[in-house]
């Protein structure tokens, strides 16, 4: 018993990091319409940038930073250097999942020799050690909940109460309509890449720094975690993204304690087919994935 | 030259080329996106290999497997024909009744990366990451596998696969049935309007194409006499479409083209670089950048490929331009 109380407590942990990097991914295929399976790889270069940063002196927390800076600026430029260009001139939505797996290949491929096979971990990122009723929490295990929380307090808050969420939401329902009423479409979805990049970068980083130590191999894993919980939601559906998080960072976690560590992403995946027989639009999108993809 | 690598060149040619055959029919001729081509391969050339192989107590033990069957020859390639088709069922029941297409492909690529991770770590069921090894060739009962003629005898019954399936795979593509594929990938909506039901039609040829890849799976670990998760990694399909996109899609010339160019050509050409240069690992990544490049340059230059599909029109048919307009809007 007192180890699936343990294990509630990583859920905790689990979900905070699976919502941040699944609230990033579901927006940028909701708005811009892009599933963009290049996101693990972005997630595991960030993760590097701050272990850079780390290895050079630097805290963690702000080389956490660094990690999100990085994440948005080059989500930013791989839209406008290779995504748009594709989109504009008429690219399918298959022809655009292609071209995403092709970078995230060539992605891999150019860390690969840069950082090498080997796995690394950051120093100093444990901290003392937390108790309460059975759960056992590093206290940066506790600023990484704390932190998950605020991120989606004021992703709520952005979508919701400001000029360019609502921007956002009227690009995402009909780009055509949205830019006819005076949106400018194409800012917007520059925006879009940067937030949900620094998101990217940021659930990299903590990705990295929850698991002891990461390599360059974990790129694909963080994008079939970040995925599960992003279809679970109903793809494009901030909330359910959120929802899905919670879901999957619990049932794995239990299911490591239960059964063994290494099938966790196996569990996302059994979660993620459930979802695809059982109910493939996700717990909250009403068309998702049945509509015609056009 | 000698011989041994001029065979190994035309056995890796010929499963290439019966794995893009079968390929193009999925994604070329039905749009579908078969993201976990490789785990049908995969599937073909395990059970071939369980079932040639001697039960797993022999050969001192060092590996663990269920099955070992040693059954003659052509069993053990009909054996990974069969398995890859019927791995297609569930496979294909799941992914591909309801879901949208952009869905169905990134199901099926986690389902490779998925398959792959469980296979590695589930020791128990294949030998986990070490995988087959010692897996006993066609024939190598009667004829001694590491002679001449052994090896152009291989050749010739990949061969013989390579044109039994080239000759299914052109009698599909311009049957009433392809037909009927290709009005299904042009037009999802329009095909179920003239009573066609494109689950049936996915179906059907996402198990063809199970068998096919299976086959192909079978012939390669008949040959190379081992298989194990590292050699069909999620990356290993990409190659595949990077090749039908490079050839042409929706054509078998075009499969078999695209097959010559990339994962011969283009891996025979770029295994003359010295791997020593720069750090370990530098050339084999780099392959895989130029593979990501091969497709991105492709989709943006030459979306149609070296070889395009041809139009198929008939006598009194409305103006190409017209069509062209048609399909655009």
């Amino acid at each position: 018993m007192e180890l699936y109380v343990a294990a509630l407590g990583f859920g905790l942990v689990s979900m905070s990091v699976i919502a941040i990097a699944a609230v990033g991914f579901t927006m940028q295929f909701g708005i811009t319409n892009m599933i963009n399976l290049a996101y693990g790889e972005v997630m595991i270069s960030s993760a590097y940038v701050a272990y850079y940063l780390n290895k050079a002196g630097i805290s963690i927390w702000i080389g956490m930073v660094g990690g999100a800076l990085f994440g948005a600026v080059f989500s930013f430029l791989l839209n406008r250097i290779v995504y748009a260009p594709f989109l504009r001139k008429g690219t399918s939505h298959i022809g655009m999942v292609i071209v995403s797996l092709a970078v995230s290949l060539m992605m891999a491929n150019v860390l690969l020799p840069i950082v090498g096979y080997y796995s690394v971990s950051y120093q100093d990122t444990t901290g003392g050690l937390l108790r309460a009723g059975g759960i056992v929490l590093t206290t940066n295990q506790i600023v990484i909940i704390g932190l998950a929380v605020v991120l989606m307090l004021g992703i709520h808050g952005l979508l919701r109460y400001t000029r360019l969420g609502k921007a956002m939401r009227a690009t995402a329902a009909n780009p055509t309509l949205a830019r006819n009423c005076g949106i400018p479409t194409q800012r917007v979805v520059d925006a879009v890449w940067l937030i949900t990049g620094a998101l990217c970068g940021l659930a990299g980083v903590i990705a990295a720094m929850n698991s002891d130590s990461f390599a360059i191999a974990n790129g694909a894993g963080f994008l079939i975690t970040a995925l599960a919980a992003a279809v679970l939601g109903g793809a494009g559906q901030s909330y359910g993204a959120m929802i899905g998080a919670v879901i999957i960072g619990i049932v794995t976690e239990l299911s490591a304690a239960a059964w063994a560590p290494e099938y966790k992403e196996v569990v996302a995946f059994g979660i993620l087919v459930a979802v695809m027989v059982l109910r493939p639009q996700g717990l909250l999108a009403k068309r998702g994935a049945l509509a015609a993809a056009g | 030259m000698n011989s041994y690598y001029a065979a190994n060149l035309l056995i890796y040619a010929g499963v290439d080329i019966i794995a893009l055959l079968a390929l193009n029919l999925q994604f070329g001729l039905s749009g579908i996106v078969n993201f976990s081509f490789i785990v049908f391969q995969s599937i073909g050339a395990y059970t071939a290999a369980v079932l040639s192989l001697p039960p797993d107590t022999a050969n001192g033990g060092f590996q663990i497997y269920f099955g070992g069957y040693q059954l003659p020859f052509p069993i053990p390639w009909i054996g990974g024909a069969v398995a890859g088709g019927l791995l297609a069922i569930p496979v294909g029941l799941v992914v591909l009744r309801k879901l949208r297409s952009d869905y169905q492909a990134i199901a099926l690529l986690v389902l490779s990366i998925i398959t792959n991770e469980v296979i590695t770590n589930a020791r128990p069921l294949l030998n986990g990451a070490a995988g087959l090894a010692l897996v006993p060739p066609p024939f190598s009962d009667q004829i001694d596998p590491n002679t001449q003629s052994y090896q152009f005898l291989y050749v010739g019954i990949t061969a013989v696969c390579v044109v039994l399936v080239f000759v299914l795979a052109s009698r599909v593509v311009n049957s009433p049935y392809g037909r009927s594929l290709r009005a299904m990938r042009e037009r999802e909506i329009a095909a179920i309007a003239i009573g066609k039901n494109p689950v049936q039609l996915k179906m059907t040829v996402f198990i063809l194409g199970g068998i096919i890849a299976g086959l192909s799976g079978a012939i390669l670990v008949g040959f190379i006499q081992l298989w194990a998760p590292s050699v069909w990694l999620y990356p290993e399909t990409i190659i595949l479409f990077a090749a039908i996109i490079v050839g042409g899609r929706g054509n078998n010339i075009g499969a078999i083209l695209g097959a010559l160019l990339v994962p011969v050509g283009f891996e025979e050409l770029t295994r003359f670089i010295p791997t020593t240069i720069g750090p370990p690992g530098l050339i084999p990544a780099l392959q895989w950048v130029a593979i990501g490049l091969l497709i991105i340059g492709f989709l943006w230059f030459r979306p149609d490929g070296v070889r395009p599909e041809p139009r198929r029109v008939f006598e009194g048919a409305p103006v190409i331009e017209d069509v062209d307009r048609a399909r655009r809007s």
